[in-house]
């Protein structure tokens, strides 16, 4: 029953997929996050009206299904504009400003949680802007926006398997390539299955631990 | 001397003329890699070895067209879907990708001449003595239902009339399993999985009789349709590759048996 084909090499190829999933994944978070972080305070700053094409262009990001988004801007950078960038630059373009639009929507919803009061407090104190923002927003706000942000970096990371239509062979597509030539894909996609979770699981206890750690009460 | 002149003058005048365009064949020279677009989940033309690289017919003979344009190959992993949009949106230069040449196509991508063809096999059990596709008249063959082989197979049989039996299956495996049982006489199916069968050993006394006197399915390399100078290239590079006897070769390493004849009797190409 537990007789497979499966070698060390297959599982050191898995291994490699894996890297690229969580190099992907990095990559993405971390302009992502940057991004978004930017787009949100935007919003915040100028407003629903003045931030509406903003919103509207994010908003896209938001409801158009990763898998399309990866496939178009694959083909418009290679037919209309005849870029020569790889699938990997794809993939990472798509996937940051595809993080960033989840991301301005939890800093937006951080900030609006730091009460009025307390910003006001703040700037009668003679603060400035920036220092309202740096002092007293950014401290409260990340608590709130934690839990949200380690969902959206998960997120992110399962959804970093699509990236396989533009020809980057990471975790899922590895699986797939030894499932075609081995034929076990119950066996091959539970492994799979297991190497993400030894991604996610570091992520998402640090998650734990930090919420814990900044906890007053 | 001389003739530096002459080149020199003809780059000029060309220069001036505003039409001094590279193609795709100086495109691929100059970067320095051929991308092609195999699919590596059709063994015995496209698959992976043990160490997940790719290898197989399509695979060698992206490796010789790469080797004769003096550039590295790259195999760039395409499903079939995939094999024409790869290409349009500039991921790949060419298809080595089992290809068949139709019509419907053409009108999209432009096809070299035929590299390789799938033409039907019979294989027989042993013990029965057929040895041709006439042979089987009188006995009971099968095929995998639906398929393009079992419809004009099925065909034959009602022709041939008594004694004759048309048995369908359901998948590949079945009817080579039935085969080796001895509930089959004889099959017919694509010559390259008639070959890999009998070549796994794992279906006791059956072999490759003959060809089926079925439509065959030619398949050929594509490129842009505009890039007549590389398909030029492609034409004169599968006619260089049988007569050099590097098709046979590859032929030999990967499928094996009787040589599929890539021209179409009565016509050009």
């Amino acid at each position: 029953m537990f007789e497979t084909a499966l070698t060390t090499r297959d599982l050191w190829f898995l291994a490699q997929g894996a890297g690229i999933t969580i190099l992907v994944t990095a990559i993405s978070v971390v302009i992502g996050t940057i991004l978004g972080i930017l787009f949100g305070v935007i919003r915040v700053q100028l407003g629903p009206i003045l931030s509406a094409p903003l919103t509207f262009v994010l908003d896209i990001f938001r409801s158009v299904p990763l898998l399309i988004q990866l496939v178009l801007t694959n083909a418009f950078v290679g037919i209309v504009l005849q870029w020569q960038i790889s699938g990997f630059t794809v993939a990472c373009a798509v996937l940051s400003l595809y993080t960033s639009a989840y991301c301005a929507e939890i800093v937006r919803g951080g900030i609006d949680a730091v009460p009025q009061t307390t910003r006001r407090a703040a700037r009668s104190l003679g603060m400035t802007w920036a220092q309202d923002m740096v002092y007293i927003v950014t401290p409260l706000a990340t608590r709130v926006a934690l839990p949200s942000w380690i969902g959206l970096a998960l997120g992110v990371m399962k959804d970093s398997a699509l990236v396989y239509v533009v020809q980057v062979t990471e975790l899922l597509k590895s699986t797939q390539i030894l499932i075609t030539r081995l034929q076990e894909p119950l066996f091959l996609l539970l492994i799979c299955g297991a190497f993400y979770f030894i991604i996610s699981f570091p992520l998402a206890r640090l998650g734990g631990y930090l919420e814990r750690r900044w906890s007053n009460d | 001397m001389k003739t530096l002149t002459l080149i020199a003058a003809a780059t000029a005048l060309t220069g001036l003329a505003g039409i001094a365009q590279a193609d795709k064949l100086d495109d691929i020279i100059a970067s320095g890699t051929l991308r092609c677009a195999v699919v590596l989940d059709f063994p015995p033309m496209g698959m992976r070895d043990e160490n997940n690289e790719p290898i197989g017919f399509d695979v060698d003979y992206c490796k010789d067209l790469a080797a004769a344009l003096g550039v590295d190959a790259e195999i760039v992993e395409t499903p079939f879907p995939e094999r024409i949009p790869a290409l349009m949106s500039n991921r790949v230069d060419v298809g080595v990708a089992s290809t068949s040449d139709t019509l419907e196509r053409a009108k999209t991508v432009g096809f070299s001449v035929p590299y390789f063809a799938f033409e039907m096999a019979v294989t027989a059990n042993n013990s029965t003595g057929i040895d041709s596709f006439e042979a089987m008249k009188g006995f009971t063959v099968g095929a995998v239902a639906g398929t393009y082989e079992a419809i004009a197979l099925e065909e034959y049989v009602n022709q041939w009339g008594e004694g004759s039996t048309f048995r369908p299956y359901q998948t590949q495996a079945d009817v080579f399993l039935a085969l080796s049982q001895g509930q089959l006489d004889a099959t017919v199916s694509t010559s390259t999985v008639a070959q890999a069968n009998v070549q796994s050993g794992n279906f006791g006394d059956i072999s490759v009789v003959g060809f089926a006197p079925f439509d065959t399915d030619y398949v050929a390399l594509f490129t842009r349709r505009d890039e007549y100078g590389f398909l030029n290239y492609l034409d004169l590079f599968v006619s260089q590759q049988v007569r050099t006897g590097r098709y046979a070769e590859l032929y030999e390493k990967w499928v094996g048996g009787e040589l599929p004849d890539l021209t179409i009797p009565g016509v050009y190409r």
